[in-house]
């Protein structure tokens, strides 16, 4: 290969701009462009229309509505996803609890959820870290004791994102208590309607309500709930964060962020000319336009060998998180320094009152989005456990 | 050479913080933070008892007749405790410029009232579009003929000097929330004047707004407002030396707030277990700590630079203090990023939220960094100001 995109590749990048900008509601593609928070509702409306179309579970097997893509047209429909601003597929649904109960569940669970999922009739919660199991995510303590056809699930799940609209939550779980602690969990599909379930709002500094405590007591599970065998539930995790870590450099987002900077920075004056033309800024400014584009070509270059046959996760996937997630939040960061102190107050709105000047673009999101990004670096497995993962499985040190 | 602190300086130190232990908790902050002025004014009442309301202010006008380096003393207390009322705003700010630019009966009228805690005053300088700039505010003063101010308003003739008034909008005024009388900035016939005018003086609206890190905040309209002038010195030359006096008081402020995160984050490190041992036994993270430990030397170091240039009395010294000012404000905005962004990704998810306090230093040392500037203006300006370091070859020696 010695263009980037072959020709047919590059048709199919022109269909996707094309189909993202006509079928997704301005409004919504909007929203996702001036960085204004997401209702439910919105984050169902694109889903359900992508999934029509097709798009909203592209890599899921073809009988469930995936689509017979290579990884490069993968990387296509979600690159130019994010350029386009559309609000995407909830990654609970698409990326985590659909691939694996595709790949690992009963035949019922799959007729009973896969449809639902794709369509985001249901909302899928991820209940993994508990209070004492974050990074050390094997060392969860709460517990499924079987009894009969049914599990007795007690214990705390936290950061739970968005579990306040969460329908079902799908739980890794202690069965085992007695073998060793990768040993003993399996994976388990819990209805949050379920008595004995309780979600608490955990408030975060930016300003938001996005992450959740869950408590469960002694609520009453089916075994029929369980995706697959019962202790093996360590090996679907890492089968499911595996999964997670590929789609989380967002480059096409950091390049509409990068673009937005841009954009501010160009009508934002100074003593000497424009934000833009300040050499110090634009210097920090287009380093990153350089560093991004390392990012992507080492992401098309670990893709192209997958085209070519590897389907297991690739280890330098970790290189994609550890790199893309430092450069979501230096871009974070390089917006709030384009407001100036015109980016330091926590508004709900540009518009102040009669009289008054509106506040400049991105005054409402620039530093409540920079608080909120240092999430990146610490969840999927934060940068420290990536630089582990590289330095063991790569340098095999 | 005895760069510590003076007995009656650190006494003062140690009183204050033995107050805010017990007085100014994390409970008690919280409280705060969430009333509905967000400030309390029971506590600023003790602080003025306490007598830190007038520390740098002449006895004859109701201080302490102290120096800059006593205030520095409080602010670094404040920094530590994260006091949320407006001292900087009306302590520092505010009574700096009345005490530097006020006639005698206007020293009077205002300090007074500033050391018993009894008025709250606000500088509005920044202006909306115009970042850091205070140089030349769109803002305008007018001076009536008596005919012209009896033909409008026939109240405004008779009061004293109130025949200035004041036309235009400022925005990010620190503790304009609250404030009992503004000094602002305004042009007249082409030339930079600094103005007080009372908050509640017609022609005068606000709309109150709070900072990211809870400190309250505000854009102020001036509508032919009434207004007396501040000239018994130069404007420009006392705005430059009230910003520089500011900034040196938030770098102290910074350096309290950065030892805390520090201590908060090297605590967890040795409490917080993850894989069967505190994660402050990882190698990666101790040194990760120590760099926090080194960055909080420099700024300590700079905030005592600064500190030095505000207090300095010697022949020439208002150059070199602002050039001093500005080459400490660099240092001191890229420690508390630094501090500030390892202290949470140290903590993991806890580290962003409201419950836990590390987040709330986070917050405060983001606005520090782009109060009154940000590391990338600066360092444009000092470069421009010759940098610190004389050119010199070696070989001409
Ligand atoms: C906003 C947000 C949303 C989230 N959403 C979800 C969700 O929906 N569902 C869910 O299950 N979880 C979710 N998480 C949890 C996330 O996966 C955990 O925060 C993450 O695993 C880190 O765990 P921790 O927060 O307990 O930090 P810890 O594991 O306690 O880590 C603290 C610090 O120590 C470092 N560290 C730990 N071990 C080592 C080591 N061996 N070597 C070097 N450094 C180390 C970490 O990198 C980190 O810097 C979310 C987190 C956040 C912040």
């Amino acid at each position: 290969m010695d263009t980037l995109l072959s020709a047919q590749e590059r048709d199919f990048a022109r269909q996707m701009r094309q189909f993202y900008r006509t079928e997704i509601p301005e409004s919504l593609r909007f929203k996702v462009a001036t960085g204004q928070e997401l209702s439910k509702d919105d984050m169902v409306t694109s889903q359900r229309i992508l999934n029509r179309h097709g798009c909203a579970v592209p890599h899921w097997p073809e009988e469930w509505g995936g689509q017979d893509w290579t990884a490069v047209q993968r990387h296509i429909w979600l690159e130019e996803m994010q350029l386009a601003c559309v609000p995407q597929p909830l990654p609970f649904n698409t990326s985590m609890v659909g691939p694996v109960i595709a790949a690992f569940g009963s035949q019922s669970l799959k007729e009973r959820f896969l449809p639902d999922t794709a369509n985001l009739d249901i909302w899928w919660s991820q209940g993994f870290s508990e209070p004492n199991a974050g990074s050390d995510l094997a060392s969860l303590k709460t517990s499924a004791v079987r009894d009969g056809e049914t599990y007795i699930v007690n214990g705390q799940k936290t950061w739970t994102t968005l579990g306040q609209y969460g329908d079902w939550i799908f739980t890794l779980v202690r069965t085992d208590p007695s073998v060793k602690k990768q040993a003993g969990i399996s994976f388990l599909l819990i209805d949050m309607k379920s008595s004995g379930v309780t979600v608490r709002p955990i408030q975060l500094i930016d300003g938001g309500h996005e992450v959740n405590e869950v408590f469960f007591d002694n609520v009453v599970v089916p075994v029929g709930n369980r995706v697959g065998e019962e202790n093996k539930g360590w090996t679907y995790a890492k089968f499911l964060l595996g999964n997670e870590r590929t789609g989380i450099a967002r480059i096409g987002m950091s390049k509409v962020n990068l673009a937005r900077a841009k954009a501010y920075a160009a009508v934002t004056k100074t003593a000497r000319g424009t934000l833009l033309d300040d050499p110090l800024f634009s210097a920090r400014l287009t380093k990153l336009e350089a560093e991004l584009t390392a990012l992507e070509m080492t992401q098309l270059r670990i893709l192209s060998t997958q085209a070519a046959g590897a389907d297991a996760p690739d280890p330098r996937s970790s290189v994609l998180k550890l790199k893309g997630s430092q450069l979501q939040e230096d871009i974070s960061e390089l917006l709030v320094d384009v407001l100036g102190p015109q980016g330091l107050d926590f508004v709900a709105d540009r518009v102040q009152a009669e009289g008054f000047s509106d506040l400049p673009l991105g005054a409402v999101d620039a530093l409540p989005a920079y608080f909120n990004t240092r999430k990146v670096t610490i969840y999927g497995g934060s940068s420290e456990v990536q630089r582990g993962i590289i330095s063991k499985a790569l340098l095999g040190l | 050479m005895d760069l510590e602190l003076s007995d009656i300086q650190q006494e003062l130190g140690s009183s204050l913080a033995k107050y805010l232990r017990s007085e100014y908790d994390q409970s008690v902050r919280e409280a705060i933070l969430g009333s509905e002025e967000g400030i309390s004014r029971e506590q600023w009442k003790s602080f003025a008892e306490m007598g830190l309301l007038g520390l740098a202010v002449p006895e004859s006008y109701g201080g302490a007749g102290m120096t800059f380096a006593e205030v520095a003393v409080v602010m670094e207390a404040f920094g530590r405790a994260l006091v949320l009322e407006p001292y900087l705003a009306t302590a520092v700010l505010g009574a700096n410029a009345v005490v530097a630019a006020g006639t005698e009966e206007q020293k009077q009228a205002i300090l007074p009232g500033v050391c018993e805690g009894s008025v709250f005053l606000a500088f509005a300088g920044y202006e909306a579009g115009q970042r850091y700039s205070l140089d030349s505010p769109a803002t305008t003063a007018t001076t009536a003929t008596a005919s012209q101010g009896l033909a409008t308003d026939g109240t405004t003739a008779s009061a004293g000097d109130a025949s200035v008034t004041l036309h235009g909008e400022k925005c990010s005024v620190l503790g304009g929330d609250v404030a009992d009388q503004f000094i602002v900035t305004a042009v007249e016939d082409g030339e930079l004047g600094l103005f007080l005018v009372d908050a509640s003086a017609r022609g005068v609206s606000r709309i109150a707004h709070r900072q990211a890190d809870g400190l309250g905040t505000a854009s102020v309209l001036f509508e032919d407002a009434p207004a007396q002038r501040l000239d018994s010195a130069p404007a420009a030359e006392v705005v430059a030396e009230v910003l520089d006096t500011a900034n040196a008081a938030i770098m102290a402020e910074a350096v309290g707030a950065m030892e805390t995160s520090l201590k908060m984050t090297a605590d967890y490190l040795r409490t917080r277990e993850q894989f069967g041992a505190p994660i402050g036994t990882n190698q990666a993270l101790q040194h990760r700590a120590a760099d926090m430990y080194a960055s909080l030397e420099d700024a300590r170091s700079m905030a005592l630079f600064a500190r030095l240039a505000v207090t300095a009395e010697s022949e020439g010294a208002e150059k070199d203090r602002h050039r001093d000012v500005v080459a400490a404000k660099i240092v001191v905005d890229g420690t508390a990023r630094h501090i500030s962004q390892e202290s949470i990704q140290m903590h993991g998810g806890i580290g962003m939220t409201m419950e836990y306090p590390i987040g709330h230093y986070a917050k405060r040392l983001t606005v520090i960094s782009r109060t009154f500037d940000d590391a990338d203006s600066l360092t444009a300006e000092l470069a421009q100001l010759g940098g610190l370091i004389e050119p010199h070859a070696a070989d001409l020696n």
